[in-house]
């Protein structure tokens, strides 16, 4: 630190010094007033690079040595020439003046430097805290940032459960009782509070509340070096202003990570309630054919003939598929739900793909005609065959359903840059503009399907696969009749893991 | 039906109402069942009661269903259909590679478990090349290189005929794509390759014996598993 002080002045006398060699090698020719122009140079350097004490300085003992070496008589401070004494006062005056003009100067252009590296600082802050999706990241990046204006380790303290605990830390910051206990004295009083140096480290820490205008909701925990416990004014104002935005932001943080929980929880509530009530309908309806048919068998009753007894063995057979098919969407839900879907790309032949999706429902489509359009060099597209299959006989099913028995489905694909879209096209009712949106919502059904069975899951299960594919689906009404479902699969694996 | 009454079957599941509709089931058309609920039993039996065929559920309260199927086939050749519930292919793999001879979606229709059991069964017959086999349309004489559907000759590549063959041979059952690899190009290694070679080829030869190629109903997939040649008249 003294070195610091004491070069400058030292450099100051070495400027003397150079002006005054130079000085010597032309005195014989110049006029001494001329050679006064050396010193002011020697001013104008000192005040620009080391300010104005050292200015000052060059200016004093500039003027000795002028008189003492270069004015006549020489190495005396007698003057011959009553006129020096003006260059001497003229020579000192600018030396001053011109000195504290450039050490002004110098101030300046320090302090806007000062000004612009905080402004980057808290631009970077800013632009971190923007970037930072979930709590977490927001924790992050305002250690990462005070890390980087105060050079130390950084720790937040937040309350969790009435008390204030360390939410995230520097590897390596003190997390003593002691420790806690200024952090907690910090956030219960409002002010900034400091702990005792470390022993064996000198390492210090400092704790400021994180305030907002709703009172503070935290604590910044600062580790200083050995040394560098005391910061500077301009550092102080710029913590100052961090904390300020690091406390908004926490605060934006733990409320949008509320909003998100209740929500969470406002949505599983409503799929709780749908599912039970979806459950007991559902299931049970298949049960009443299914039970209906088998005691009515049961009773061996004479009045069945032959082909009522067909007929309701038939009926429960089909309920019985019906049942199956629920529980198996119902599975897959809970799987998506659960987020443990597991799907296994391989590249698949989309024409086998779609052949296995029609042979399951053979029987639903009987005689209706089914027409399929996919180039014959059509390439393979990345997919899970069983899931795929689940999510085309969702969609083939649904398009079956909502259109009428004697009119055809058309089913066509085509490359679409990286991408391959499938269409399932019928010649039904289509869709009712403002159900278009929510058609991919769990047991959702437009309102005129009512008279048709159906859980509302199957299109939603659909999506669900597609989307777990890195794919889209979308609906639409034709422009003539009945709507059109696409289906939109990556060609290529993207770089995520799969 | 004109199965042989010694047809003996034998059961493993741990659920008592699954065996006894098998039985009731299996019984009425001529087979005699046994039963076991646990992998030792199961195991136990599958020696005692020389069984014809071993119906058997995956999911054992003792000893995995795979472990069951990997020890009977240190001692016999008994075929084995898996029971399983759906969805678990890579199980299903693991357990046809074990050595089980097919499987079965949970829930099932008899129907459906009795053609499997017949074709598991015809493994045992003597390798009845003469046969030709008749499906519809199509015929194929695996002895003469024959294929011909509605009557019309069919001209097959030899990759494509000896895909076929396997999938006659196997009438009725699933036949793995591992199964098909090693049978047909011999080299198990290269799996990717192979495996887009192997969907090109059959989609060739659905070309050319299937009446609707983008909707097959003689060679069926099996998704993850291999394909399946619906079984003949």
């Amino acid at each position: 630190m003294r070195g610091k002080k004491v070069f400058p002045y030292a450099a100051s006398v070495a400027l003397v010094l150079i002006a005054t060699l130079l000085g010597e090698l032309v005195k014989r020719r110049l006029e001494p007033t001329n050679i006064a122009m050396l010193y002011l140079l020697a001013v104008v350097i000192a005040a620009v690079r080391w300010g104005k004490g050292p200015a000052v300085a060059t200016a004093i003992i500039g003027v000795l040595s002028f008189d003492f070496f270069l004015v006549p008589p020489y190495f005396t401070l007698t003057v011959a020439d009553v006129q020096y004494v003006f260059t001497f006062a003229g020579l000192l005056a600018a030396g001053l003046v011109v000195g504290t003009l450039a050490s002004r100067m110098r101030e300046q252009a320090i302090q806007a430097r000062k000004r612009e590296e905080q402004t980057a600082a808290l631009y970077r802050l800013a632009a971190d805290l923007a970037d930072s999706a979930g709590f977490e990241a927001v924790l992050q990046a305002i250690r990462k940032n005070v890390r980087e204006i105060v050079s130390c380790g950084v720790a937040i303290y937040l309350p969790a459960d009435g008390a204030l605990e360390i939410a995230s830390h520097d590897p390596g910051f003190p997390a003593s009782e002691g420790e806690k206990t200024i952090a907690r004295w910090a956030y219960e009083n409002g002010s900034m509070a400091g702990g005792s140096a470390d022993e064996a480290t000198g390492r210090r820490t400092r704790y400021l509340p994180l305030k907002t205008p709703q009172g503070a909701i935290g604590v910044l925990g600062l580790c200083l070096r050995k040394g560098a416990e005391i910061l500077d004014p301009d550092e102080e104002g710029l913590l100052n202003a961090v904390v300020s935005q690091a406390a908004v932001a926490i605060q934006r943080a733990t409320l949008a990570e509320q909003s998100r929980h209740i929500e969470l929880m406002r949505q599983t509530e409503k799929l709780q309630s749908a599912l039970l009530s979806s459950i007991s309908h559902d299931l049970r309806t298949p049960l009443v054919s299914i039970t209906g048919a088998l005691t009515a068998l049961q009773e061996n009753d004479p009045g069945l003939d032959d082909a009522t007894r067909q007929e309701l063995l038939e009926n429960a057979s089909a309920e019985a598929d019906r049942l199956n098919r629920l529980v198996g969407n119902l599975l897959d839900l809970t799987r998506m739900e659960a987020g443990t879907l597991r799907i296994s790309k391989q590249p698949c032949d989309l024409r086998d793909v779609l052949g296995a999706s029609l042979e399951q429902l053979r029987e639903r489509i009987g005689d209706r005609a089914v027409r399929i359009s996919i180039p014959r060099d059509f390439p393979e597209i990345p997919m899970d065959f069983s899931f795929m299959m689940k999510a085309f006989h969702n969609l083939i099913d649904n398009a079956v359903k909502f259109s009428p028995p004697d009119s055809a489905i058309d089913i066509g694909a085509r490359v679409q840059r990286d991408a391959a879209a499938i269409e399932i096209r019928d010649r039904g009712a289509g869709i009712p503009e403002g159900d278009l949106a929510r058609i991919f919502e769990r047991f959702y059904r437009a309102e005129k399907t009512q008279g048709v069975a159906g859980t509302g899951l199957g299109l939603s299960i659909s999506k669900g696969i597609v989307e777990a594919h890195g794919g889209r689906i979308a609906a639409r009404n034709n422009e003539d009749s009945g709507a059109t479902f696409v289906v939109t699969l990556p060609l290529r694996e993207r770089q995520d893991p799969a | 039906m004109t199965i042989d009454q010694s047809v003996r079957v034998l059961v493993v599941d741990d659920e008592r109402a699954i065996r006894k509709t098998l039985r009731a089931a299996l019984s009425s058309r001529g087979y005699a069942i046994f039963e076991a609920a646990t992998g030792a039993e199961a195991l136990e039996k599958s020696a005692s009661s020389h069984p014809d065929v071993i119906i058997l559920d995956l999911g054992l309260p003792d000893i995995s269903g795979i472990e069951v199927i990997r020890e009977i086939r240190t001692r016999t050749k008994t075929p084995v259909i898996i029971l399983s519930v759906r969805d678990d292919i890579a199980d299903k793999v693991e357990a046809l590679d074990a050595g089980a001879d097919d499987y079965l979606t949970k829930p099932f229709g008899i129907t459906e478990l009795v053609a499997r059991i017949k074709a598991v069964m015809r493994r045992l017959l003597p390798a009845s090349q003469e046969e030709v086999f008749r499906a519809g349309a199509l015929s194929i004489d695996v002895a003469r290189h024959e294929v011909s559907l509605k009557g019309r000759r069919i001209e097959l590549t030899p990759t494509e005929f000896d895909i076929l063959r396997l999938l006659v041979l196997n009438a009725g059952k699933v036949v793995t794509h591992r199964h098909i690899l090693i049978e047909v190009w011999n080299k198990p290694d290269d799996m990717e390759g192979a495996l887009h070679l192997l969907r090109v080829t059959i989609s060739n030869l659905r070309g050319k014996i299937e009446a609707d190629p983008d909707r097959p109903i003689h060679i069926l997939t099996e998704p993850g598993i291999g394909y399946r040649l619906r079984a003949g008249d």
